[in-house]
């Protein structure tokens, strides 16, 4: 029961990862690097998705692309750390409950 | 593949009205000077020049931010040494780990020189609303829905029903059903765009960058976009109206243009085109009489001579103090 429910909560931001991941994997690469910031606007996006879940995630990835413009002074910028950890994240980018699945 | 690209137009439609009316508001702008000075209003040369005029004011706005990329750039010359000093560190290391610790110490340094050679995706994200509007502009003309702001029907329809050589400017290459000047235009306007796409790469590639560049992963990335490119544009000349096309045409040319100057007049330092301009300054120098130095030396020249002075000033004045020492 606990499975199916966590499943079910960890379903839309599972379901954006492979999205996110093809979109750096195929429309990234066209126009190289960028980025004025580590980690680059799309893993910073990825990262808070799979940390914070869709709605906080998608929002603390368009204020992240808002900081990135040619004025910014850029640097290391990482995705602000969740104080409890009860996920993991697999070797593709998938969100489990933590000691389920193969975990890295 | 018609209905994923008119859905994504809807989307970005929607999100980018405020871009979407200032692109209208440019195009029928420049619709107004053409048939002010004696255009046709509903002629497809009208239109084209509109687009173009359209192209012109959008990137002459975004010639700051390429000039400071450019400056950042010349300034990256500076902190050369350090940033080899963490290359060397890293060297051979090809791990995850020690690639990430590798990003990040180089954008720290970036951070703390100010010297950040990237662009952001801003000029990207400004262009692709650009592109879509008028896009949905022209795909909305064809159906006959005005536009959010001041293109109006009539402008609209105007421009939908324009043709450029027989060849109406909302039709595409795969919506062309046999019309033989679209079809030749299409393919004339992605053999241009390709042409000018690999020239601009090629010269920036082989010409304006430093060794140090040249053997860096990017600069490999970049190799295999100029071959990537050409596809995409293929794509897009199949699918996208010529009126759109002739917005991305006159935006390459742009570019194209933009680029010569910039390593013709101002190349990376330690390029091959930075050399080529030293050659030609002195050559010019020479012609002139040998004792004219030219442009920009004077500048480096002046401040030497003063620092030069005072040091020996400053020496000898602490060699007499010591000497009253003793």
């Amino acid at each position: 029961m606990k499975r199916v429910l966590s499943f079910l909560l960890l379903l839309p931001r599972n379901i954006c990862v492979p999205v996110l991941k093809a979109y750096r994997l195929v429309i990234s690469p066209l126009y190289g690097d960028v980025c004025r910031y580590y980690p680059s606007c799309s893993a910073y996006a990825l990262g808070s998705i799979q940390q914070h879940g869709v709605i906080r995630g998608v929002f603390l990835g368009t204020l992240r692309i808002a900081r990135c413009h040619p004025w910014a002074a850029g640097g290391v910028d990482d995705v602000p750390e969740r104080h409890v950890h009860k996920y993991a994240v697999t070797r593709f980018g998938f969100v489990v409950v933590a000691g389920h699945g193969k975990v890295t | 593949m018609q209905n994923i690209i008119e859905s994504v137009v809807a989307f970005f439609g929607t999100i980018l009205w405020p871009i979407k009316w200032v692109v209208e508001f440019l195009l029928v702008a420049w619709h107004e000077i053409w048939t002010f000075v004696g255009m046709d209003p509903d002629a497809g040369l009208t239109w084209i020049l509109s687009v173009v005029g359209l192209v012109l004011v959008i990137r002459a706005a975004l010639i700051p931010i390429f000039v400071r990329q450019i400056k950042s750039q010349r300034r990256m010359q500076e902190v050369a040494p350090q940033l080899k000093k963490i290359q060397d560190k890293y060297k051979g290391k090809k791990d995850p780990f020690s690639r990430e610790a590798m990003s990040r110490e180089t954008m720290e340094l970036y951070k703390r020189t100010g010297t950040n050679p990237l662009a952001s995706c801003l000029p990207l994200l400004i262009q692709m609303p650009i592109f879509f509007s008028l896009f949905s502009v022209l795909h909305n003309a064809q159906t006959g829905i005005d536009g959010i702001g001041l293109l109006n029907k009539s402008l609209s329809n105007s421009f939908g029903h324009s043709s450029f050589l027989g060849a109406p400017l909302h039709l595409a290459f795969a919506t062309a059903n046999g019309n033989a000047s679209v079809i030749v235009l299409a393919v004339v306007m992605v053999a241009l765009m390709t042409a000018s796409q690999f020239i601009t790469q090629l010269q920036i590639m082989s010409k304006n960058q430093s060794p140090e560049m040249k053997a860096s992963p990017t600069y490999r990335q970049q190799r295999i976009l100029l071959y990537i490119l050409p596809l995409v544009f293929l794509f897009s000349g199949y699918n996208f109206p010529l009126g759109v096309m002739f917005y991305w045409l006159t935006t390459n040319i742009w570019t194209m243009a933009q680029q010569f100057l910039v390593i013709r007049n101002m190349p990376t330092p330690g390029s091959e085109a930075a050399l080529a301009r030293e050659s030609r300054v002195a050559k010019k120098a020479q012609r002139r009489g040998g004792f004219t130095i030219v442009e920009d030396a004077p500048v480096v020249a002046e401040p030497r001579v003063t620092q030069r002075v005072q040091p020996v000033n400053s020496k000898n004045r602490n060699k007499k103090k010591t000497g009253n020492r003793r």
